[in-house]
């Protein structure tokens, strides 16, 4: 009873913000410069083209009803076509206006299905590569805080949260994939090009999980329940491995719900990076390209990859610990 | 009273020269206290005086090309040459100055972001927690919708269809940073809101605004400034990224991002265009985080060292 | 093993310091008792004496900067300071059991109950199968009274009130059997009907289990209760060892006595309490009503309604000081909001001075604030840091009246200087403050505007003894000086009897008794009111034995208020009449009334139903 009404709820919720997300999205790209319509025609087509196309897209009615048209659309689950891309795959620019193949454009939806499960991938393998780093830090961090091992995660976590990912990215292409020869590092031909971005990613994922788990470990050391545990007769390492860990394991959830974001935003300079073929990649090109429908596709699933996640942090989160029923 | 408290207690019940300090002054104090907090701080300043002088001093023009001097390694590899410490690029310019000259526009939009973040944030967070019902609702709201996109993502959006100018960069950026601050604002605006000495000032008839302006905001609102300074390092990253993308303040003035992304075609013959300036990069945000982080710890300490 | 009476416990020179940079501090010094085969020792100490710190090093669970300097705990020839973990661990949480003053916080709150106490007894007997362990804690459960334990084994901390949660910690040190017992302060946090529970409890286990039991406490009614024999504590050392009765009505020691002439007298002859006496009236208070609506767990829309405050009807006379008590939950919080007009009532009136506070506008509402200052109950989040203290007090004043600064800071002068706060203190931040400095600056800021009404709620109940009777001194002196009224909140009976001229009891949102002083603690007329009395701990001879009086279970929910009388289901003295509806007031005593259908009615066969056989015997010896 308590997970359906609760899953309801935040469903609710959840469509609220995908509703506003796609609201400023939509306007935020309608107002600023830039005539979609041109662009897709092309630079050097005449003005009677443009007005042709901008009719034809719609372009030409008030912003509230081509945000409702849009919508309309949304909602059957059509987020509409790429203004440059065409079915087959590959992006071409150019200003031909009378290239035959525009004709058929792929849908957003398709475009983006097509690139997520690598991006998933390298996702997957970056929160694997980042609990390697950061358990064994916080963890030690926050059983000893003030000491060394305290230190030691607080220096790692200052240092990994400067390093800008996409220079750490050239100089980890440098050194291990040029130089040394170990890893694959640019494009995309087989699992072993996930490795180098996996890792980039994980080290700027790392500090956040190092933090955290130093700061909310220590601070479940402290509770009553712990201090007397050894009291009542439990022994340290049934202590730490099954009540501490268990208590801390809660902020880092949440944790993963909120910096989710910055996952995502860094799965984005890392896949430009490497030119490695994901969701981030087609963002970028879709950024420099001014797809508008491809850009706003991206925009809203992210935002609902975002809602879902965030309900099932919460749903584990109140598995662990049953207070945060409400 | 538990066992935990007992010697914090007996500590705090010692005469001590921190105590006359507002939570400010011991948060100060404390992260002053740190080895970490001296050696981010010293690192920081020397970094700063240089990019502010040098630059001037040297008389050396970031853009000025100079094709007789093109690609000379740096200091440490080369011939010991003290004109180009960090070496210089294809068009023979110091890529030494090109980093202070990038450090310069870093730092202020870094500063400016933040300031531009907090006060939205803030704002919008102490009235969000204080007056609660809708208003609180649509903000909210507003936020996780906000949150839910990657702020990347919605920097580059909106630069890469309109023309990045330094004050579109900020105002970007800035705004996209709002809702974390309008968050951490708001919960602790709601903490305060019920703690009895707002209960007193409501109980004296004074308005709502009162109570929050004089009461509450100097309250919440320094602990929140307090770890800014982690965000100036991370706007800073960010204002790199862009730059790398091409989006950020525009050649031939220099910046992090793009010297890195000019430097990547040299990266087999010049490795040094490119990973100079990002070291460069990583020992100011390295300093600037490492104050950051100690003043985040100095401030959950007094935080949680009770009123 | 010893034989009966012998030693279990031999604790020689026990000495703890505080380890510091530059110096140590001693928290114990040279502590030694003995502790025999079933025996109570007690041992008294106020806050800050060492009592936790010696519960703790008793059993090697001192952390840093706290370090056993020097000193021996024998227990059955084994000296448990110098032995290593696995060794310890055969010992503590099996043949010695702890429970602390905080129920709520001492177990794994992502742990069901059940889950915590059969890991705990299965880590100190390793050889128990886990069907038999299971079957253990469930007869302890059952043992504690606590309802429908198969239920209740699967259920979180969070879910059990204070009174369940020390019972679950009672099973928690009970389970492996223990031969010695600590008991740290467990009733400190309760409520004293719940704490009298407890303590029944413990007494009624003490046999059924044959445990020692160190009992650590700092009310010496409480300890001489329970113990055979009561080491006094302070400051970290010994004192006096004595048998309650020769400590009560002999002390050697002089803080020892100092201890028993602070313990606040109720009843007796010596005692002068407040008289009431008619004056006009200030405030009045007709069937006033609030109840809040909380989203019901577990369901989309449902709300529940938790009705605080069910019809309160009350009238303060100019100059008295009007006492409310009860306990947690009662209501006695929303409805100081309501009286101080933070909040407005569902339905009643609320008039001071015949104006009715919800017809003003806010100019009026303002200018009739000055008449009626709250104190609040929190000492410590009751001032905002960021401020001097003379800033805060000044604060009505620049709120209210536009004055110029040489009279505003004359007048703040002036204001601390009647609480006694030195004027050094003016442009001082609060940081340093103690508590009753801190109640001081509370105090000089409420009477700045001099007004007619000022709230007390729990305004002392943060303070030591001393600073208590000094601060009752000042509001009595204020009182005298100004003519103030004090709407007095309070669960601590002894000062009500101290202070109050009229007292109302609350119960589950209503008043069920309204009387002077000397009716309600002689001749109360509501059951629930000889409940509170009985629970008191006091070395008085009163009226009201505890046997007679204990109530049962715990309160109900102010969601599911019983039908009928709300009193009803925890009454001693239920009768069918009981549940036919809720008693009206009727007058009792000089000038006050009752809700109740039968009230001086006394429960006679009920209270030897809900108790176990053990406790027939102690109630007919009593009788």
């Amino acid at each position: 009873m308590y997970w359906v009404s609760m899953l309801l709820r935040r469903l609710l919720q959840g469509l609220v913000v995908i509703f506003l997300v796609s609201f400023l999205i939509f306007t935020l790209l309608r107002v600023v410069p830039g005539d979609p319509a041109r662009l897709i025609v092309g630079g050097m087509a005449p003005d009677h083209l443009v007005e042709e196309k901008a009719r034809e897209l719609g372009l030409d009615d008030p912003l509230p009803l081509q945000f409702l048209h849009y919508l309309g659309e949304l909602v059957q689950g059509d987020f509409g076509n790429s203004f440059l891309r065409p079915k087959s795959g590959a992006s071409f620019g150019g200003s031909a206006y009378d290239d035959p193949t525009r004709g058929e454009r792929a849908a957003v939806l398709d475009l983006i299905l097509d690139h997520l499960p690598l991006t998933l991938q390298l996702a997957a393998l970056a929160i694997v590569f980042c609990l390697l780093i950061s358990l064994p830090l916080g963890v030690a961090g926050g059983l000893n805080p003030g000491r060394w091992q305290d230190r030691l995660a607080f220096f790692t976590g200052s240092l990994f949260v400067s390093v800008p990912n996409f220079w750490l990215g050239i100089v980890l292409t440098l050194l291990l994939s040029v130089k040394l020869g170990w890893l694959p590092s640019i494009g995309y031909k087989g699992f072993g090009y996930a490795v180098l971005p996996a890792i980039v990613l994980a080290i700027e994922m790392a500090p956040f999980v190092i933090r955290t788990l130093t700061v909310s470990l220590a601070h479940v050391m402290q509770q009553e329940f712990i201090a007397i545990a050894p009291v009542r007769g439990l022994s340290r390492w049934r202590i730490v491995g099954s009540h501490a860990l268990r208590n801390a394991s809660v902020p880092l959830m949440n944790l993963f719900g909120v910096q989710l974001g910055t996952l995502l935003g860094g799965v984005l300079v890392v896949e430009f990076i490497f030119d490695y073929p994901g969701l981030g990649l087609l963002t970028i090109n879709a950024v420099l390209q001014r797809d508008f429908p491809l850009i706003q596709g991206i925009a809203i699933f992210i935002s609902a990859i975002f809602v879902v996640i965030n309900i099932a942090v919460d749903l584990a989160a109140t598995a662990v610990d049953p207070r945060l029923e409400y | 009273m538990t066992l935990l408290a007992t010697p914090g207690e007996a500590a705090s019940a010692s005469p001590d020269r921190t105590q006359a300090l507002s939570p400010s002054g011991r948060m100060l104090r404390l992260a002053w206290s740190q080895a970490f907090f001296k050696a981010g701080l010293l690192v920081f300043s020397l970094l700063l005086l240089t990019a502010l002088i040098y630059p001037e001093v040297s008389g050396v023009d970031p853009t000025k090309m100079n094709y007789r001097a093109r690609l000379v390694p740096p200091l440490f590899f080369g011939d010991w040459q003290w004109a180009h410490p960090l070496g210089t690029d294809q068009l023979g310019r110091d890529v030494f100055v090109r980093c202070l000259v990038g450090l310069r526009f870093s730092l202020l939009i870094g500063g400016a972001t933040v300031v531009l973040m907090f006060s939205v944030g803030c704002g919008l967070g102490l009235v969000s927690g204080f007056k609660g019902g809708w208003v609180d609702t649509v903000i909210m709201r507003l936020t996780d919708a906000q949150l839910s996109i990657p702020m990347i993502i919605l920097a580059i959006a909106v630069l890469g269809v309109s023309r990045p100018t330094l004050p579109a960069i900020i105002l970007v950026l800035g705004l996209s940073g709002w809702p974390l601050y309008a968050r951490v604002a708001r919960s602790v605006t709601l903490a305060e809101r019920g703690k009895d000495y707002v209960r007193g000032e409501r109980v004296l008839g004074a308005s709502d605004w009162r109570i929050l302006l004089l009461f509450v905001a100097p309250l919440v609102l320094p602990p929140i400034a307090f770890v800014a300074v982690l965000d100036v390092a991370r706007m800073m990253i960010f204002e790199s990224i862009l730059g790398f993308l091409g989006l950020g303040v525009q050649p031939p003035t220099p910046t992090f991002g793009n010297i890195i992304a000019d430097g990547r075609k040299y990266l087999i013959n010049a490795w040094w265009i490119a990973t100079m300036p990002g070291l460069f990069l990583l020992v100011i945000l390295t300093s600037l985080n490492l104050m950051g982080s100690a003043m985040e710890r100095a401030r959950n300490q007094v935080l949680k060292g009770g009123a | 093993m010893t034989g009966e009476g012998g030693r279990l416990l031999e604790v020689r020179d026990l000495t703890v310091s505080l380890q510091r940079m530059t110096e140590d501090e001693t928290i114990l010094d040279r502590i030694s008792f003995d502790l025999g085969q079933g025996q109570v020792l007690g041992i008294i100490g106020e806050a800050g004496s060492g009592k936790t710190v010696l519960a703790r090093a008793l059993v090697q669970g001192l952390s840093e900067p706290l370090t056993v300097t020097a000193g021996r705990v024998t227990y059955r020839s084994r000296d448990l300071l110098s032995l290593g973990q696995a060794e310890l661990a055969k010992i503590r949480g099996r043949e010695i059991g702890y429970i602390g003053a905080n129920p709520a916080g001492s177990l794994d709150p992502t742990v069901p109950i059940g889950a915590q106490i059969l890991e705990k007894l299965r880590s100190v007997e390793p050889g128990l199968g886990r069907a038999d362990a299971k079957e253990r804690v469930l007869e302890v459960l059952a043992a504690v009274r606590i309802p429908s334990p198969e239920l209740r084994f699967h259920e979180y901390p969070f879910q059990f009130s204070g009174g369940m949660m020390q019972r679950v910690m009672i099973v928690d040190a009970l389970v492996s059997k223990p031969a010695v017992l600590i008991a740290d302060n467990i009733t400190q946090a309760l409520d004293v009907t719940v704490a009298a529970q407890i303590l029944q409890l413990i007494q009624d286990l003490r046999q059924a289990f044959s445990t020692a039991i160190i009992f650590i406490s700092s009310s010496l009614p409480l300890v001489s209760r329970l113990a055979d024999e009561v080491l006094v504590l302070q400051d970290g050392r010994v004192v006096e060892r004595a048998t309650p009765s020769a400590l009560t009505s002999a002390p050697r020691h002089a803080y020892s006595r100092s201890l028993l002439r602070r313990l606040p007298r109720i009843w007796g002859g010596a005692i002068e309490v407040p008289q009431a006496r008619p004056a006009p009236t200030l405030l009045e208070v007709a069937d006033v009503a609030k109840s809040y609506r909380v989203r019901k767990k577990g369901s989309f829309a449902g709300h529940n309604e938790i009705q605080a405050v069910r019809g309160v009807s009350l009238e303060i006379r100019e100059g008295e000081t009007f006492g409310i008590v009860g306990e947690s939950g009662c209501g006695k919080s929303t409805l100081t909001r309501l009286l101080a007009w933070l909040e407005q009532p569902d339905r009643g009136r609320i008039a001071f001075r015949g104006q009715d506070l919800s017809k003003l506008g806010p100019a009026a509402l303002k200018r009739l604030r000055r008449s009626f200052q709250l104190l609040l109950q929190d000492p410590y989040g009751s001032l905002p840091s960021h401020m001097p203290v003379g800033r805060i007090i000044a604060e009505p004043l620049l709120l209210h009246d536009r004055c110029r600064r040489a009279e505003l800071s004359q007048r703040v002068s002036a204001a601390m200087e009647e609480v006694g706060l030195d004027p050094s203190l003016e442009t001082a931040l609060t940081v340093g403050l103690s508590a009753g400095q801190r109640q001081r600056v509370n105090i000089a800021r409420a009477l700045v505007l001099e007004p007619k009404l000022l709230i007390l709620d729990e305004t002392l109940s943060a303070l030591d003894q001393v600073e208590q009777s000094r601060l009752l001194e000042l509001f009595d002196r204020l009182q005298r000086d100004h003519g103030f009224t004090y709407i007095f909140i309070s669960h601590d009976m002894a000062l009500v009897r101290k202070v109050c001229h009229r007292v109302a009891v609350m119960y589950l949102g209503r008043i069920v008794e309204l009387a002077d002083n000397a009716t309600l603690f002689d001749n109360p007329g509501h059951p629930y009111s000889r409940a509170l009395l009985s629970a008191v701990p006091t070395l008085d001879e009163h009226p009201f034995k505890t046997a007679d009086h204990l109530l049962d279970g715990e309160p109900p929910s102010p969601v599911h208020i019983p039908r009928g009388c709300s009193f009803r289901s925890r009454c001693p003295a239920a009768q069918p009449i009981c549940a036919s509806g809720d008693p009206e007031s009727r007058p009792w005593g000089a000038e006050g009334s009752v809700a109740c259908h039968r009230p001086g009615a006394y429960g006679s066969g009920a209270i030897s139903a809900m108790l176990g056989p053990s406790e027939e015997v102690a109630h007919a010896q009593s009788a």
